[in-house]
This record gives structure tokens, sequence and C-alpha cells, in this order.
């Protein structure tokens, strides 16, 4: 994969070797000619490349650039980034600039920066793929002043990017009710169990089984029968990320597809009221409810990793009674 | 496949990117004839249109079917043009830029297109600057590097655009400040450049004009005629300027003799056959005579013109170019370009050695005529001359314009129009002495000048050449007798109001132009470069000197009170630093430490404070794997001494030297 900011911070561009070019023939001509008028086009040439060169260092590097997402980030879904700018110069105004990052469709132009001037950018962005970024393959970007070189400057995580699974939406949970009964008491809050807890308007997400036909009629809107909580067993999904190695791109699809799926499930649950935790290969997470669980399952889906099927570790032990569920 | 086309809107953004550049850069063509009016008339209209079809959002775009239609018609034109017309290949490849700027701005559809009309303007610019040879091409070079660097700033922001941008990303860059300081910068970087560029050939253009004209003629040349040298008269090209040790009173004195003539062939002054002094005869510049002044003289000599040099020249010195010293005392230039010359003036009385005069036999008969019914009743030669200039000054009128004469001239002169220039009037008391036996010959060069800015140099311009006579009158040699009028002779020095002065920088820009700039090249670098050696060379010469005076002072007394001096201020820059930030120097570890930081900010662009020494480390292990243990270990024995008070022994001190050896060389 190329990279959109590279290790490497300057390089020329093509126009800037048909300047390179020009000059050599402006040379030819001035030295074959004796023409002063030449002479002077061409030292002016010369003078211009060096003044570029040194304006275009100072231009890109007295610009920090620091990345920041405002709220969760999902895989392929619309983002929020908070991008922080500050021009460090005392006197020049940095100006020309490009910010690039691979959640962006192509390069965001940034107004000029007054000299010490800071700026907080909003934009919005799609992350191919989940995974946490520690090394962002973001920064800026300027050809100026003349677009013989282009100058690169790496920007700067404010911290880690943690980029969840697009949950695959499901319906229904594929847990069995059974499954999510056991002998502690009930907690009285809504969940996937029997009891009618009350009525209320569908929203979505909503198990189309639990409509309330009558009602619906009545009042020509959708409602729904809310049920009192089940979650008496804890219930682990659990995804097997042992893969054999060197992974084709099949499973590596497959392995993507499981994750998820283990997060629409996952979601599913927890907005019924269940207790769910999560199980891999070395990862497991406490079976819990409400939204901070949602956050703790959806990170430890972001953060999984394929390994290798010789070095995998064995999935985490249980209480007895617990219930794991595999989901592929 | 051709690349993905432009939308309008980018196309109109790089269309409005370009015209400024556009409209400037075949302008000087107007003035160079390097094109015809009328076709870059044409052009800037249609570019103007363009320009405003832009601006009001709505861009032309010719359809490659018109283009190619549009561009086999030109050619068809070029050909005929060529074949038919003749205006020359300047013209017509000029004809041609001028076309091909113009299709490509009406029919901006790639990116590529515009880097082609972005070309084609940059050769438009190379033709009107080559072919430019007056001083206001300096201002043309200042406007087309302000538009050109505007015009690049842009180009290289919309190159990242693969859309219309917003009106205000054109607007915004460069800004004015950034470009004044660009320009600023890069004209600092032009100049050593272009006088550093290394000169295989003679100059192409050699100020002050082009040798066809009359003032090059009246100038260069072994002959003079009498029209050609009114004509140069008209012109205000400036021809020397000089600059004397001590000043040298006006009048006289600033009458520099060019050349003479003793030779006249209907309407025409001839020099006698040129050749070196005779052997064995004393060259009129040999010295002698109590020293005046120093006079030197920048000349803008063109062709094998002759050294202006003032009456009781004693010696005289070339810092380049060379001369040849001519039998009548008159010094020949042998190369072409710009001669610098210095002069030894003394108080010599301003007598003239030479050969003769005028043949008696080569005035023409009604002037012979003429003379004798003017002087016929005298023979002292002082009365004759007294009898001519006054007869010249009351019936004769000045005129740089005289009416055009049928037959010869001087007789037209005398007889039917009496009016004329300074070299009518000087030709016709030559050649009225010469009839009455008197040796007399005409001599051309100049007199008086225009103070300089700062009235330490004269400049001397074409309208200062002037022709006189000089006679001998009493056998003692040959003395200046100046028979024009005082209308016509050219003032003794022009002083100036601030205004004028002002005004005469822009002469003194105009001769730098002409000659440091156009008539520049490699014995004029060859002389900077003796410069620059002289004045290291002066520069170490000072020094010894220095030394030999320093080695004086340099005793117990002064070196001890020096010693204390030092200690004192070493003591109280110690308690300063101290005392204002109250740190103490970095120990090892943490200088360890810190370069470990400069070395990952290095890779990785700026490492904020808020990085701890343990992500400082996973980063470096990130960016140089291989100095991954080592960082570890570095920070690991800063950890322990900066949070855990414990110092390095002198084997981890010694570990560490090693370790932060290592990086720096993986890093």
């Amino acid at each position: 994969m190329t990279r959109l900011i590279p290790d490497w911070e300057i390089r020329i561009t093509n126009f800037g070797l048909g300047y390179i070019l020009m000059c050599l023939v402006v040379a030819i001509a001035a030295t074959n000619t004796g023409n002063n008028g030449l002479y002077l086009v061409l030292a002016g040439m010369l003078a211009a490349m060096v003044v570029s060169g040194v304006l275009s260092r100072r231009n890109v590097r007295a610009v920090r650039c620091e990345i920041e997402t405002v709220g969760e980030v999902v895989a392929t879904r619309p983002a929020w980034l908070k991008l922080r700018f500050q021009n460090r110069m005392k006197a020049g105004t940095a100006q020309s600039l490009f910010f690039l990052h691979e959640a962006l469709p192509g390069p965001l132009w940034i107004d000029p920066l007054a000299p010490g001037e800071s700026r907080e950018v909003v934009v919005e962005g799609k992350f191919p793929r989940r995974g946490v970024y520690r090394d962002v393959d973001a920064g800026l970007l300027s050809r100026f002043p003349l677009g013989l070189f282009r100058k690169y400057r790496r920007a700067e995580l404010a911290r880690e990017i943690v980029v969840y699974p697009l949950p695959e939406a499901n319906a229904v949970p594929e847990v069995p009710p059974e499954d999510a009964r056991g002998g502690r008491p009930h907690p009285r809050s809504r969940g996937g169990g029997t009891d009618l807890r009350t009525l209320r308007e569908f929203s979505p997400g909503d198990d189309p089984r639990d409509l309330h036909w009558k009602q619906s009629a009545r009042m020509r809107r959708w409602i729904v029968r809310e049920r009192e909580a089940e979650r008496d067993r804890a219930v682990f999904l659990a995804v097997d990320n042992a893969v054999t190695f060197p992974v084709d791109s099949a499973a590596l699809e497959r392995f993507e597809r499981a994750v998820a799926r283990c997060a629409g499930q996952a979601l599913l649950l927890l907005s019924r009221g269940a207790e769910v935790g999560f199980h891999a290969r070395g990862v497991k997470v406490a079976a819990r409810g409400g939204r901070s669980q949602r956050l703790r399952i959806l990170e430890a889906l972001a953060r999984l990793e394929p390994v290798p099927t010789t070095t995998a570790q064995p999935f985490p032990s249980m209480r007895r009674g617990d219930v794991r569920w595999f989901v592929s | 496949m051709g690349q993905k086309s432009m939308p309008p809107g980018l196309s109109r953004a790089y269309l409005l990117a370009l015209a400024p550049s556009a409209f400037l850069a075949p302008l000087p063509l107007l003035w160079t004839h390097g094109s015809s009016r009328s076709a870059i008339l044409l052009y800037e209209l249609i570019l103007l249109y363009l320009w405003y079809r832009a601006r009001v959002e709505r861009p032309v775009r010719v359809s490659d079917g018109w283009l190619n239609v549009l561009g086999l018609g030109y050619l068809g034109w070029l050909g005929f043009e060529m074949a038919t017309l003749r205006l020359g290949l300047l013209r017509s490849v000029s004809h041609l830029l001028l076309f091909t700027a113009i299709a490509k701005l009406a029919s901006l559809k790639r990116p590529s297109e515009a880097r082609l009309a972005l070309l084609v303007i940059f050769l438009l610019t190379l033709a009107s600057a080559s072919s430019s040879t007056h001083v206001s091409s300096l201002v043309y070079f200042a406007a087309m590097a302000w538009l050109g660097f505007r015009t690049l700033g842009r180009l290289a922001v919309l190159a990242d655009f693969s859309d219309a941008p917003p009106d205000r990303v054109l607007a915004s860059v460069p800004t004015a400040g950034m470009s004044a300081v660009a320009i600023v910068g890069a004209a600092a970087c032009t100049v050593p450049l272009f006088f550093a560029l290394p000169r295989l050939h003679g100059p192409f253009a050699v100020a002050p004009v082009r040798l066809e004209d009359a003032f090059a003629q009246a100038q260069t040349s072994d002959r003079v005629d009498l029209e050609s040298f009114g004509a140069a008269k008209r012109s205000d090209r400036v021809i020397l300027r000089l600059a004397a040790r001590p000043a040298l009173p006006a009048g006289d004195s600033l009458r520099l003799r060019e050349a003479d003539f003793t030779r006249y062939q209907e309407g025409v002054w001839l020099r006698e056959p040129g050749s070196g002094p005779r052997r064995g005869t004393r060259s009129a510049f040999a010295g002698g005579g109590a020293l005046s002044a120093v006079m030197t003289v920048e000349l803008n000599a063109i062709g094998r013109g002759f050294l202006f040099l003032p009456y009781g020249t004693s010696a005289i010195r070339l810092d380049r170019g060379r001369a040849v010293e001519r039998s009548d005392g008159v010094m020949q230039i042998s190369g072409r370009g710009p001669v610098r010359y210095e002069v030894d003036v003394t108080r010599r009385p301003a007598r003239v050695a030479g050969r003769g005069g005028i043949s008696a036999a080569d005035v023409p008969r009604e002037v012979q005529e003429y003379a004798l019914s003017l002087t016929g009743d005298l023979s002292d030669p002082k009365a004759i001359y007294r009898r001519i200039e006054q007869h010249l000054l009351k019936d004769f009128v000045y005129t740089l314009d005289p009416p055009r004469a049928k037959g010869d001239p001087i007789a037209h002169f005398l007889k039917r129009s009496k009016a004329g220039h300074c070299e009518y009037f000087a030709s016709a008391a030559a050649m009225m002495l010469a009839a009455r036996g008197v040796p007399a010959r005409l001599v051309t060069g100049s007199y008086g000048g225009e103070e300089g800015l700062f009235a330490r140099t004269i400049l001397v311009r074409a309208d200062n050449l002037h022709a006189w006579v000089e006679a001998d009158l009493d056998g003692t040699g040959f003395q200046v007798l100046d028979p024009t009028p005082p209308s016509g002779v050219p003032p003794v020095l022009r002083s100036f109001s601030l205004l004028s002065r002002l005004a005469s920088l822009g002469k003194e820009i105009e001769f730098f132009y002409d000659r440091r700039v156009l008539g520049f090249d490699s014995a004029d670098q060859a002389g900077a470069a003796e410069t620059v050696r002289e004045q290291i060379s002066e520069a170490a010469s000072s020094l010894t000197g220095w030394r030999s005076a320093a080695a004086e002072l340099v005793t117990a007394q002064n070196v001890g009170l020096l010693l204390v001096m030092a200690g004192l201020a070493y003591l109280l820059a110690r308690r300063r630093r101290g005392g204002s930030s109250g740190t103490r120097r970095a120990g090892p570890a943490a200088r360890a430490y810190l370069a470990l930081r400069r070395m990952l900010a290095k890779r990785r662009g700026i490492v904020p404070d808020s990085v701890p020494p343990e992500e400082v480390a996973r980063l470096f292990g990130r960016e140089v794997p291989p100095g991954a243990g080592d960082a570890r270990a570095v920070v690991a024995i800063y950890t322990a001494s900066a949070f855990g008070g414990v110092e390095p022994g002198p084997e981890e001190k010694r570990e560490l030297k090693e370790r932060m050896r290592r990086l720096r060389k993986l890093a």
C-alpha cells in the first residue's frame, strides 16, 4: 500500500524537473548567444529555486498538526475528525497547505495560517477498516511557493484512534432465549424476557415479533411490547481469531465478517438488556450490561487481530452455567 | 489514454491564474519589434475577453475539433507569412507563440494543457527578455517576477485540486508579504548569480544603440558626414561617465577630444589613413608637465571608436580593452565593447601636436572664393580667424535641422542656408582658414556634461557631442578655436535641482544597465575577480599591520587585566544563568535521553513534551527497529536517574555513550 504521507520530507515534482530542464535550455541559449537578457532570466530562475527551497521548508515545518477523533468511530461510517493546526512562525503566513488523511476522500485545503495562529477544523471522514491507528498516515502537504518541491509533514495523534467494526445488522438475536435464563433475581429492567414490562413506540432494532398489532392499529403507529430483562446467565460471544498462516484473503475476509457479526449480536443483546461478554484467543471481556459494556466489546473487537494457529492461546475459561456462543 | 477532462470550474481557476502573466509576457515585443503590433494587440484583446469570461464564471472552452481546425488554419497562415510576407524568423516564431498561448488558454481541459500554456508564456517572456536592450526592461523583469511568482504559486495549489476550488483559494495565495519577501530574496540571489555565471562569448547586445544608428556612425567611424553628426546630437544616450580627482574646474577641462579630420570630400570628413606614430617620434602622451588631475572615464564605445581625451593628457591607463595611438594624437580602440581608462591631466596649454591640417586643394572652390571675399584684405591668421568667427556669429543660425543642401553642404551653408550645427560652423571655419593658408583641421569630441546624482561623476550624453577647429595661428602648435555660436555650444556643466537630481538617478541607472548589465562580459568578470583578489590582499596586509600593532599591546599587564575581566564576565554570566532559571546542567542520562528525543523528532517531526519516556523508546523502536533495544536501555537509565535518583556509574556512563553512538549511527 502506498502511504499518503511518506517518510521523506521533500520531493521534487514533475514540474520541478521541467523547471530544471528549462534552466538548462536557457543556460545553453545564454552561453551560446552571450545575451545578457537571457543571463538575467537564468540567474532569476536559479535564484527562484533557492528561494523556493527555503520558503517551502519553512512553510511546512513551522506548522504543527494534531488529529483527534470526536465521538465513536466506526469503520466505513462517517466520523468526525478534529484537526488542530498551529503556525509557529513569528513572522510569515503558512500557506498553500493541504491536509491528507486516508479517511478523507482527497486533500483538504487549509486556509493560510497567520503567524502564531492556531485553528481547529472539524471534518467528516470515513475510516476504511476497523482497528487501532497509532501511527497515523496523515499530515500536511504543500507545494508552496512555486510547485517545484512537494513538502510533507506528518501529523501527530492526540491519542490513538480506535475504529470499531461496523456491526452487521441483526433483527433477531442468535442466542436462544433459554440460554439467558438462570437462577439470579430479575433486575426489573427491560430486556428480552417473556414478562411484559410496558408498551412503547417502535424504534429501529426492535424485534418485529414484539409488535403489538392491536395497539398499533388503534394508534396508527407501530407499538411494541417491551419485556422484562432475562439476564440471569452471562452470555459470551466468541470469535476464533486463530488462523492458519500464511493467511489468505478469503480467511481474512471470513475473520472480519465474524468480527462484524459478533459486534452486531453484542449490540443487539445489550440493547435488550442482556449481560454480554466477549471471548477470543487471549482476549476476555467480562460479561456486563449497559453502554460501557458496549464500548468494551467494540474496542476489544476493534483491537482483535488474527493470530497463528500454532501460537494461539486457548479461549478463556468460563464459570459454570455461562454460555459461550461462537460467531462465525 | 488521455487524462480525464478537468471540471469547468477548475479550468476557469487555471485561466485566472495564468492570465496576468500571459498579458504581460509579450508586451516588450511591441517596442522591440519582435512581433507585429497588430498581432500583439489582437492577442491582448482575446486574452482580455477570455479573462472576462472566466471572471463572470462562463469560461471559454474551445472544443478539440475547433482547436484542430484553428491549428490547421494557422499553419496555412504561417506558411503564407514565411513564404510571402517574409516578416523574419523572430516575428514568425513570436506570432506562432502568441497563437499557441491563446489556443491553449481558450481550451484548458487538462492540467497538462495548463502547464503547456505556462511553457508558451515562458517562451514569450524569453523572447521579450532577450530582445529588450533598454533600461526599462528592468521594470519588465520586476513586474514579470511578481506576476510569475503569483502565477506559479497559484498553479502549485491548483495541482492538488481535482475540482473547482473556492474563490478564496486563489485570492489567498500567495500572500503579498510572502511574495515581497520571495521577490526580494530572489533579487538578492539573482545579482551575484548574474555576475558569476560564466561568459564564453562577448555580449550579444552592446549599449547604447545598434551599430546602424547614426550615433554609432558618428562615434565609431573614420569618417563623419555632416548629416549623421547632427542626427547623433539628437540622441540623449550616455556616451561616457567621468570623474576627476581633484574635481576639474568647469570650462575647457570638460572639452574632450576624440578624433581629428583633415580630408574633406563632398560633405564627408575623412581621417588621414591611420597608422601608429612614426618610429622615433615621441608619443603625444609621453608625460611631462605638472599633474593637475586624474580623470577616470568609462566609455560606452561601439566598434572601432576613439578614446575621449581631455586636452593636456599626459598618460593613459586602460583598465580593460585595447587602444592604439595614431599619429595625430588620437587613440583608437581596437576591440568592441565598453572601455574604462584613467587619464593623467596636466596644466599644459591646450596645444596639440599633429602632422598637419586640411590641404587647400581639398577645400571646395566656392568655399575658397567665399573665404577670399571675407578675409581677402587680411593677412594675419589671428585677424583672419577673428573675422571668420565674427561673421559666423552675426550672420548664421545654429540649428540641428539644417536645410537640405544642393551641391556641397559647406558651400550651401555659407552661401545659401546660413544655418547648421556645430560641425557646419567648425567645418566652414576650418576650411576657410585652410583656404587662406592657415594650418587647420576639424576636431570632434564632446563638450561639457551634466552632474551625476551625487555630483561626483559627470555624465556626457550624445547631445554633448561637439565639433570645433584646431588651427596653428602663430606657429606654436594647433590651438582650440570654437566658431560655433554660444547657443550651439553644449552647456559646460549642467547642475540640477533636487528633482532633476532624482531624474539623473534614472540616468545613472540607465548607464549602469547599459554598461554593467547589457555589456557585461568575461573581461568584466576577470576585472571583478581581480578586484576581489586585490581586496583580499589589502585586507590581508591590513591584518598583518594590525597584528604587528596588536603585538605592541600584548604586555603582561594588559594580558593579566584581560584575563581578570574575562574571569569576572564568566562568573557573572554563570551566576545570571543559575539565578534566572534555577536549573543545573543536565546529567549524562538526561542528555542522552534528550538526544534520543531529538533524533526521534528529526525522523517523525515534532515530539510533544507530553510524550513520556517509555513512549519515546517505543516510537524510536518503531522508527528504527534495530535501535529499539538501545533506546529502551537509554530510557531505563534516564528514568532511574531522573525519577529514582540513581545516577549512572562510570560503567553505565560508558555503556550509555556506546549506545548513543550506535543510535546516532542508526538514526
